[in-house]
């Protein structure tokens, strides 16, 4: 058995291509509704913050209960940086320019501006917010993005987040079939020092395509009270 | 707000062509550019570039609840579409009223072919074996896969369906699609179509600035013969990058109390 293991981890990786993330990846070992970070990773908030944070009503967590609030009930777009912490899939294509990353889940992308430019000033907030990368190395892509609304939430355990809220993320192409990722959010008006996300694996999945995944409203009404309402019920008595 | 304010505007711009569309007059000179506020740069045609369709391109002319086809240029109908066509009560057209059912009133997605006929912009960018297809509108995109893969046989119908192209000489690009669902009308207008729906697509770059669109919809279990709808044009909106617009149901639903029930005759 011991060999077995050890021939599986050895098993040969090819090399990483060079500033090159393309394809269809997957995290390693997480489960759906999984937090940005856990509860004791998460700095304290600011006296706003915790205002949001109390009027939350999050269908999943400790704070979980029936009859939530969470926006993405009535299919309000999940947003950014939440929906990177999803069991789907979500891809990477490279063009002159710019990386598309596209999600599985909502049918969702965001562009990120790879031609030098600067994350733009004044600009309307957004679900998805404004990214520019850049390359350290051959193998990091290092993104920076703001301007999102403040109305998501980090994660279906709630916390809130401000329109100033910063992301920094690095994906370091560790080898062929794997990038490492790391997320650190900052927002000062909403928690008093940095999130700093626990270090993820993400698996290439060459042989997966995405399907197409939309919230539709009054499909997730209807999930809402025959499956998810009643399970919470159950599961918070 | 600035979005905000684009989209109360474009809205207002498709009560205003619903308007137009009731009494009958035509204006030719109503495109989007004014309607938005945004001016272009007046470019001079170039040649087209071979086999490339990248940018933002916006449809010229018809702007708002422009409908696929008009109503006298929609085929007969199959007794099955009938009963799912008198079932629907569209905001727009000569069947317009208040209070409709139109399923994208509820955030439900536009889909496709009706997101084609919107007055917000798309951009194509071409990636290795596909092209990408954005739409300002409800922040959606398809790919068209370029490989040389056919339409999958059985797909599962989806919302934007399931498109393949190919180029014909250096300046059409031609895309075959299906695999749609029925939940989408063809139309504000309403009009529905079924399963079985499938989409052929002629995008000819004409000049630099230029694609000349046609597209037609073979749907036998709901029309007697395909649906041509009239040749478009689109134009190259260089220097702009599309911006995102969600469909929030929150806010749609402020907005159809708002505006679009007050502009709708009572019926």
């Amino acid at each position: 058995m011991a060999i077995l293991i050890i021939l599986t981890f050895a098993a040969p990786s090819h090399p990483a291509p060079q500033r090159d993330i393309s394809g269809l990846w997957h995290y390693e070992g997480t489960g759906a509704s999984e937090p940005i970070a856990p509860d004791p990773l998460i700095p304290p908030m600011t006296p706003w913050a915790k205002e949001k944070f109390d009027a939350e009503k999050p269908g999943y967590g400790p704070r979980r209960s029936p009859g939530g609030n969470d926006p993405i009930l009535h299919c309000d777009p999940m947003g950014f940086p939440r929906i990177l912490f999803l069991n789907t899939p979500f891809e990477f294509v490279q063009v002159q320019g710019r990386i598309i990353q596209f999600f599985e889940h909502e049918h969702e992308y965001r562009t990120i501006w790879i031609d030098g430019r600067s994350l733009p000033t004044g600009a309307d907030p957004t679900w998805y917010g404004y990214a520019i990368g850049h390359w350290e190395g051959d193998d990091t892509l290092v993104v920076e993005s703001a301007g999102f609304k403040d109305k998501t939430w980090l994660g279906s355990t709630g916390y809130p987040h401000s329109e100033d809220m910063r992301v920094t993320e690095r994906y370091r192409r560790v080898d062929q079939d794997t990038i490492a990722y790391d997320i650190t959010v900052t927002d000062p008006k909403a928690y008093t020092a940095p999130i700093v996300g626990p270090h993820r694996i993400m698996k290439l999945r060459p042989h997966d395509t995405m399907v197409e995944e939309i919230c539709v409203r009054s499909e997730e009404k209807s999930f809402a009270n025959r499956i998810a309402e009643p399970a919470v019920r159950k599961s918070s008595k | 707000m600035r979005t905000g304010l684009l989209r109360l505007l474009i809205g207002t711009a498709a009560v205003l062509s619903a308007a137009l569309i009731f009494s009958g007059v035509t204006r030719a000179q109503s495109t989007a550019q004014n309607i938005s506020g945004k001016q272009f740069p007046a470019t001079k045609p170039a040649p087209a570039p071979k086999r490339d369709l990248s940018g933002v391109w916006q449809l010229e002319g018809d702007i708002g609840a422009a409908p696929i086809a008009p109503d006298a240029q929609i085929p007969p109908m199959t007794p099955w579409a009938k009963t799912r066509f008198d079932a629907e009560k569209p905001g727009y057209g000569a069947r317009g009223a208040a209070g409709g059912n139109d399923p994208i009133l509820q955030c439900d997605p536009i889909g496709f072919p009706r997101i084609m006929m919107m007055p917000t912009p798309q951009e194509f960018v071409q990636a290795p074996g596909r092209v990408l297809q954005f739409w300002e509108r409800e922040h959606e995109w398809r790919p068209i896969w370029i490989d040389g893969r056919p339409l999958p046989e059985d797909p599962d119908p989806a919302w934007f369906g399931y498109a393949i192209g190919h180029w014909e000489g250096d300046y059409t690009l031609v895309v075959e699609s299906t695999g749609f669902n029925e939940k989408t009308w063809l139309s504000p207008t309403g009009y529905p179509h079924s399963e079985q729906m499938r989409i052929l697509e002629r995008y000819t770059r004409i000049d630099h600035d230029t694609i000349a669109y046609d597209l037609t919809i073979m749907d036998p279990t709901a029309y007697t013969k395909p649906i041509v709808t009239p040749h478009r044009i689109m134009k190259l909106r260089p220097g702009t990058e599309i911006p995102e617009s969600t469909c929030v149901w929150s806010q749609e639903n402020e907005f159809t109390e708002r505006i679009r029930n007050p502009a709708t005759p009572k019926k």
